[in-house]
């Protein structure tokens, strides 16, 4: 248990490192780098060995190298391009747990929309030289104690043996519950097996459901979660709106008199 | 196995969660703190994308789905802050807008607890007839009558500089 903990601390002084390594020297940043490398070496010990799963981890591997680069770069068009490599990974993740509408929609959302238009004000904003709030930051070792902190707590609650919960089959919702086959109504001679619970015996993969399908996803949206979308459309329609009165110029400056 | 894989991928939404944390902490420009709390939106994704496949139903990919509108929204909102404000002082440093949280005041204000009407002490007014920056006035000074008196009636005498 206490040997998990290992990579955290590895990964919070590697920050420290390549933090002060940056402004500083070149053999701080390198140290802090060999550090992450063994941070995520140790923790890719505690991995299944499968080949889906190392790809997995590679793309979490990548995730966590670009929000490193995103945490300590200091031009900030660096570390906008770090933060796009981690969600660039992170849609790999999801497209790994089968969740490919979400990958897409991720990848659209994040790394086409926001990187792009926070991308043109930082170099709308940018100056040639790096400004004081760019190079100077705030309280780091404070801040990667606590970040430490936290995901140690965290680690220790999801790794503890009766963490993770059974298999829930909820039937309140019908249309996005595991046990709703279409194949399985269409023909009756597996209507048991659609019964019947879905995990009998541990590690059967042929009983296992897996909700991959942008049907399926869609099914359940329009019908189980309907006045969540709408209301999911009337913030949108208010966040459009808000953003709009926001960013209007106000009229005095609009005519050269200072507001 | 499958098990496994689900606590490894809530360990790395801890992991991408704490990163955004530790951004939002030191940064000091508003776009790159405003880009670690998209990290840990993402964070959040994925432990919702994880507990989907675990439970086996579509419902975390649709908090997800939900998650990523509130994102949307927010980049939204957030850009036209940034832009406003970066419009007004022409820097993007958090610092600069200090102000709004009342610097002029100090820290702690001191609130006396329980004001009861024994401890209070009133300002004692200056009695009239001498020059209080010649001497130390003594108690023993009458104020009624302008003359200094002996001894026993300095209470009383007190109690008419009161009035």
């Amino acid at each position: 248990m206490l040997s998990m903990l290992v990579p955290i601390i590895l990964g919070a002084v590697g920050y420290l490192l390549i933090q002060h390594g940056v402004v500083k020297s070149q053999a701080t940043f390198a140290g802090g780098l060999v550090a992450i490398v063994a941070a995520l070496l140790f923790a890719l010990a505690f991995t299944p060995g499968t080949f889906e799963s190392t790809i997995l981890m590679l793309f979490c591997a990548m995730a966590t190298g670009g929000g490193i680069g995103f945490l300590t770069a200091r031009e900030p068009v660096y570390a906008a391009l770090g933060f796009a490599t981690a969600v660039l990974s992170i849609s790999g993740v999801m497209f790994m747990q089968s969740a490919l509408f979400i990958a897409a929609a991720t990848m659209i959302v994040y790394a086409g929309a926001t990187i792009i238009i926070f991308l043109f004000v930082l170099m709308f904003a940018q100056q040639t030289d790096l400004r004081n709030y760019d190079v100077q930051m705030n309280s780091p070792i404070l801040a990667a104690v606590i970040g430490a902190i936290f995901l140690a707590t965290i680690t220790i609650c999801v790794t503890s043996s009766d963490a993770m919960l059974p298999i829930r089959s909820d039937t309140t919702r019908s249309m996005s519950a595991a046990a709703y086959r279409p194949a399985a109504a269409a023909d009756p001679s597996s209507v048991n097996a659609a019964t019947t619970p879905l995990v009998t015996e541990e590690g059967e993969a042929a009983q296992q459901f897996v909700p991959s399908t942008t049907s399926g996803l869609g099914r359940s949206l329009y019908t189980d979660y309907l006045l969540s979308v709408e209301l999911a459309g009337a913030v949108l329609l208010v966040a459009t709106i808000g953003a709009i009165a926001l960013a209007q110029r106000p009229i005095e400056t609009q005519k050269g008199t200072p507001a | 196995m499958n098990e496994t894989i689900t606590q490894n991928l809530l360990v790395f939404g801890g992991v991408l969660f704490s990163m955004g944390l530790i951004g939002f902490l030191t940064r000091r420009s508003l776009i790159l703190m405003f880009l670690s709390l998209e990290l840990m939106l993402s964070g959040v994704s994925v432990n919702l994308i994880a507990f989907s496949r675990h439970h086996q139903n579509y419902q975390g990919q649709i908090l997800a789905i939900m998650v990523l509108t509130i994102a949307a929204c927010e980049a939204a909102i957030a850009l036209a802050l940034v832009v406003s404000l970066y419009r007004r002082k022409a820097t993007l440093d958090v610092s600069a807008w200090d102000e709004l949280s009342e610097t002029l005041m100090p820290k702690s204000v001191e609130v006396p607890s329980e004001l009861v009407a024994a401890e209070m002490e009133f300002p004692k007014l200056t009695p009239s007839g001498l020059d209080p920056m010649e001497r130390p006035i003594s108690a023993s000074f009458d104020a009624r009558s302008g003359e200094m008196i002996e001894g026993e009636n300095v209470k009383h005498s007190e109690a008419g500089t009161h009035a």
